[in-house]
């Protein structure tokens, strides 16, 4: 909390000026739609910073985040439909089954390099929507296979983690996402974060200098499948309905990763950043071109992928954080201290 | 400038994306139609079709005079893409609903997206046409704003089972052996289960059970199980990929059974039988409608819609067509565009003729489910002619093309 | 077990023109070090191509092979050299650039959307000559554009072979695979080694195009189920490795193919997944990768 304090005060400022306008952000809008359209940029953003944690921190390209994201969601569906469990104690269980099911697959793949791990998780998630979808029942539980799970319908209950207004959704998943940050300042801060920063390209020459990078890549991912599963209960939530084919696939997985690498991985704010900006893209782009000329939209969506990627390989943390520097910082140059933004160094 | 570029970009972004949510108004004299339909994905193909067929009936009606109860209104159509995807077709109904200020909605074919959508509908109050989505459930969770015009799942499979009984007896032919092969989705999935339950109360032995991934890009395998476990009969559904590689994959694997007979979807899809061609011979499909009916003004519509769009109408696209035309009749007969007001009219509306009797249902009568009591399906056989195929409708037998007998069962190859 | 022979010999066909398309994949990642996610994108186009080729001179389907191939080696090249070297460059003191991976990933959005445009959604058959011609043999039934798919598959992954291990060229992309530093270091100009590794991995799609157009269909994400088959076998045969991804893709063919036989097909994608993590954990450098890739 101290390290917190101890930040340049303009950058406090700024934060809080940025949390201040989420939070008001639903007196402004009022809108359903629209509120779930923010609702959607904070849960992708949390989506990428849960994700942060292994592709970013660790160096490795997950591109299976679904596989958590979906187990969460299912635990906590099949435990509040069968049992009448609550969802919120469903969170809890789901997403500690996913960190275990992240452990199991952690243990040996993040012993693998780049591409090999990437190729791993896409077989993964990919595995788990096969697996579900063959799945009708097991015991009790009903699983539903390629039908999915339409949640049952309660009155507005706390308990059931069900709102007829949008506002609860909001702020339910603000407060996630800034736990989730909160932590990744923390994480980053602590020796686990330089440990994996320090394996992230190089592991074989930090395993040299005596650090156990597979040890910490392994606590990274258990931290980040723990966070995911939480999210995936929320997502659930929101829609009342999870469909394997959406929830457990790949389209989402890859979506992840784009809002990661766009915004600028490895960094407090980049999955934020990137989730405010391509959220708002793929959703405009379908909605006024998509019935114009069908695949249009999508177009539009890989061109942007490629020419951010091109001009700013780094995600668009760079591009902002210069801008705040000539907007704010000035005074000060470039010494921004260890503040969110400037961690993309520290990342490399 | 660089700056202004990374200021102004993103600004602009997001009050565009206020503007299309906050401030869209309808025009007084306009009804809004809100139209969630998969127009990108591996549904894409039926979408396009059902777009193209609610574009022709609007264009119709509007330059008919529009909704003469309500001063000549036009309607005005509206579509968004799913993508075959339930969240995104959630997200859409919002947004239909709240920014674009919709008065009824219509869609969305993949079940998996028309069931959670409905919910949406549902709590808002904005009727909800259904043209074809079959799953069951879809109407039989007490809502009161969804109409499905089209059959669902329950009763396709049961008319299958009806056909093969009317076909034994017609052509006294023994039948016992029969093999389910279906995609492993919500549709294939819901279908399987009713077949399994109507074989064993029929005492036919199922020789085989095999859902399939619907991306697979080899189906040999299951035609080579299927081939070894001889049926008599197998029931098919597909998707338009699968439909094109079991049938051709059938075919050169000269699997000899005595009726194939599909579900409409895939099988039904115009570049179906541009694809498969002559391997789709005697091949028997359940759909809602075919071009070939006897009904008044059926065929101009078709030459019409083939002219414009390159290819015939199907079931799917007429139940678009056609839910545009019950639109319009309940429109006039509640004269008014009010959303409670036109889901009264809808549930006791009874529309007959003209246009909607291009359907091969006699009239859209909606039950208290929202079902349409009066959704009949009707079973083609299709046939070589000349070098395109034709689907022949042969059962019902009242309907049965005048003059052509259905091959049953289909020779040896 | 007439059935078991039958899913197998057809499983050895099948995977053969899987491995075909993969050949190309673990060429790129060979040298460049990319996952290539536009590949199967890159197999659709030479897909369409092939197919309009057939359509407009209604000629025998393998003699778009001088046509479609070269095309897609042409296409291939200039691609890299456009659109993915700039970043590519951008971060090119990193081993494995991921920024590379997502821009592929644009590209493959990018292509498949554009055929949708242009194509529409309908799926298209091109008959030819081979089309639905048949092998019998004790009730068991071949394709013959499957046959011949796996012949040319096999000249392919042969002359490839012999082309990386002696003609000059495949020498320099081979040691700008083994150490980009070195490789440069002793005169090889590296950008003209990635546009000839990704105009050759493309010219592979184009051969595996002209493949399957005689008993297959095209239609605008027709890419995406190979390119996932493809991942896998190269994974299985090694990253990199050429008698490995055609040796994967037949494995996957068989798996397919024969697993069918003893369980419903969408297992079968389960059990191909579980091989594929097992190989993974087990053998890593796959069937004949190297140790140095993973």
């Amino acid at each position: 909390m101290k390290q917190l304090l101890n930040q340049n005060p303009k950058i406090l400022l700024i934060s809080a000026l940025l949390l201040g306008a989420l939070f008001i952000l639903p007196l402004v809008v009022t809108s359903p739609a629209l509120m779930q359209i923010f609702i959607l940029i904070i849960l992708y953003a949390y989506f990428t910073s849960t994700w942060n944690f292994v592709g970013g921190f660790a160096g490795v390209l997950p591109l299976g985040h679904s596989a958590f994201i979906g187990i969460g969601a299912y635990t906590s569906t099949v435990l509040f439909q069968t049992f009448g469990i609550s969802p919120w104690l469903g969170m809890i269980v789901g997403g500690l089954l996913a960190a275990m099911m992240g452990v199991v697959i952690g243990l040996p793949t993040l012993k693998l390099r780049g591409a090999y791990f990437a190729l791993a998780t896409i077989a993964v998630g990919e595995g788990v929507r096969v697996l579900v979808e063959n799945v009708k029942q097991v015991g009790p539980l009903m699983i539903n296979g390629p039908s999915g799970i339409s949640i049952k319908l309660t009155e507005n209950s706390f308990s059931a983690f069900q709102f007829d207004s949008k506002l609860p959704y909001y702020y339910i998943i603000l407060a996630m996402l800034l736990i989730v940050l909160l932590l990744t300042y923390f994480m980053m801060n602590s020796k686990i974060g330089y440990y994996l920063a320090a394996g992230g390209e190089e592991p074989e020459a930090a395993e040299a200098l005596g650090i156990k990078v597979s040890r910490y890549r392994l606590i990274a991912m258990a931290i980040s499948c723990f966070l995911a599963g939480l999210g995936g209960t929320f997502y659930a939530q929101l829609m009342l309905y999870i469909y394997p084919k959406s929830i457990l696939g790949l389209d989402l997985s890859f979506e992840i990763a784009f809002i990661a690498l766009i915004g600028g991985r490895g960094t407090i704010l980049g999955p934020v950043l990137g989730a405010l900006l391509l959220r708002p893209v793929s959703e405009l782009t379908r909605i006024y071109f998509g019935s114009m000329l069908p695949g249009l939209h999508l177009v539009i969506f890989g061109l942007i992928l490629i020419v951010v990627m091109r001009y700013y390989p780094k995600g668009l943390v760079e591009p902002v954080k210069i801008l705040l520097n000539k907007l704010f910082i000035n005074r000060l140059g470039k010494q921004g201290g260890p503040d969110g933004t400037d961690s993309a160094e520290k990342a490399d | 400038m660089k700056m202004f570029k990374q200021l102004v970009v993103p600004v602009v972004a997001l009050a565009m994306l206020a503007g299309s949510f906050g401030f869209a108004q309808a025009a007084p004299d306009t009804v809004k139609i809100g139209n969630i339909i998969p127009l990108s994905g591996p549904s894409a193909s039926v979408g396009i079709q059902g777009k193209q067929a609610r574009e022709m009936a609007v264009e119709e009606i509007n330059s008919a005079g529009g909704i003469k109860s309500l001063g000549g209104a036009k309607l005005e159509l509206l579509f968004a893409d799913s993508k075959g995807d339930p969240t995104v077709g959630v997200t859409e109904a919002e947004r239909m609903i709240n920014s674009e200020k919709v008065h009824l909605l219509t869609g969305c074919w993949n079940s998996a997206v028309t069931y959670p959508t409905t919910q949406v509908a549902e709590r808002y109050g904005i009727p909800f046409i259904v043209p074809v989505s079959v799953r069951d459930t879809i109407t039989e969770r007490g809502f009161k704003n969804v109409f499905r015009i089209a059959a669902k799942d329950g009763w396709w499979a049961k008319d299958q089972f009806v056909f093969l009984d009317d076909m034994k007896k017609e052509f006294n032919v023994d039948i016992k052996k029969v093999a389910f092969v279906y995609e492993n989705g919500d549709w294939g999935v819901g279908f399987a289960e009713k077949w399994v339950d109507l074989a064993k109360e029929r005492g036919y032995e199922v020789v085989l059970n095999e859902p399939y991934p619907s991306t697979a890009s080899d189906l040999t395998p299951v035609v080579i199980k299927l081939k070894r476990a001889k049926p008599d009969v197998v029931f098919m559904t597909s998707n338009a990929a699968d439909a094109i590689l079991l049938t051709n994959t059938m075919a050169e694997m000269k699997v000899n059974v005595k009726a194939i007979i599909s579900s409409g979807g895939g099988h039904a899809d115009p570049s179906f039988l541009a694809a498969a061609g002559q391997n789709a011979e005697y091949l028997f499909d359940i759909v809602e409608w075919e071009a070939d009916l006897n009904r008044p003004g059926l065929k101009e519509t078709n030459d019409k819609y083939k002219k414009l769009y390159g290819h015939n109408l199907n079931g799917e696209s007429v139940d678009a067509y056609a839910a545009m035309y019950v639109i319009k009749e309940a429109l006039e007969q509640a004269g008014s565009n009010d959303p409670e007001a036109l889901r009264k009219t809808l549930s006791e509306i009874q529309v007959c003729g003209g246009k909607v009797g291009l359907l091969a249902y006699d009239c859209i009568d909606f039950d208290e489910s929202g079902q349409n009591k009066n959704a009949s399906l009707v079973i083609v056989q299709t046939r070589t002619k000349g070098k395109e195929m034709d689907r022949i409708t042969v059962w019902p037998k009242n309907v049965r093309r005048a003059g052509y007998t259905p091959v049953f069962p289909q020779p040896e190859k | 077990m007439l059935g078991i022979i039958e899913a197998l010999i057809n499983g050895i066909l099948m995977g053969s023109i899987y491995g075909l398309t993969a050949v190309g994949l673990t060429l790129i990642f060979g040298v460049m070090k990319v996952i290539n996610f536009a590949h199967g994108s890159i197999l659709m186009v030479g897909m369409f191509a092939a197919y309009w080729f057939v359509i407009l001179t209604g000629w025998n389907p393998y003699f778009a092979i001088p046509v479609v191939v070269p095309l897609l080696f042409w296409f291939g090249y200039y691609m890299q050299s456009f659109i993915i070297k700039p970043i590519f460059e951008a971060e090119k003191d990193v081993r494995e650039p991921i920024t590379v991976i997502i821009v592929t990933t644009g590209i493959w959005y990018v292509l498949d959307n554009l055929a949708l445009m242009i194509f529409g959604a309908e799926f298209r058959v091109a008959k030819t000559s081979v089309t639905g011609q048949v092998f019998e043999f004790y009730e068991m039934y071949f394709l013959l554009p499957k046959v011949i798919g796996a012949g040319i598959t096999m000249v392919c992954g042969i002359y490839l072979y012999w082309f990386l291990k002696h003609s000059r060229m495949g020498k320099a992309i081979r040691a700008t695979s083994l150490d980009r530093e070195a490789a440069s270091l002793m005169g090889i100009k590296q950008a003209k080694i990635y546009n000839v590794a990704f105009g050759l991995g493309s010219a592979c799609c184009g051969m595996a195009a002209c493949v399957l157009i005689p008993f297959y269909y095209v239609y605008p994400t027709v890419g995406v189920p190979f390119d996932i088959k493809a991942f896998i076998i190269v994974v299985l045969g090694g990253l990199g490795s050429i008698p490995g991804a055609i040796l994967g893709g037949i494995i996957v063919g068989i798996i397919e193919n024969v697993g069918a036989q003893f369980m419903a097909a969408t297992w079968t994608e389960l059990l191909l997944y579980g091989v594929f993590l097992f190989v993974l954990l087990v053998k890593p450098s796959g069937l004949f990768g190297q140790k140095h890739d993973y």
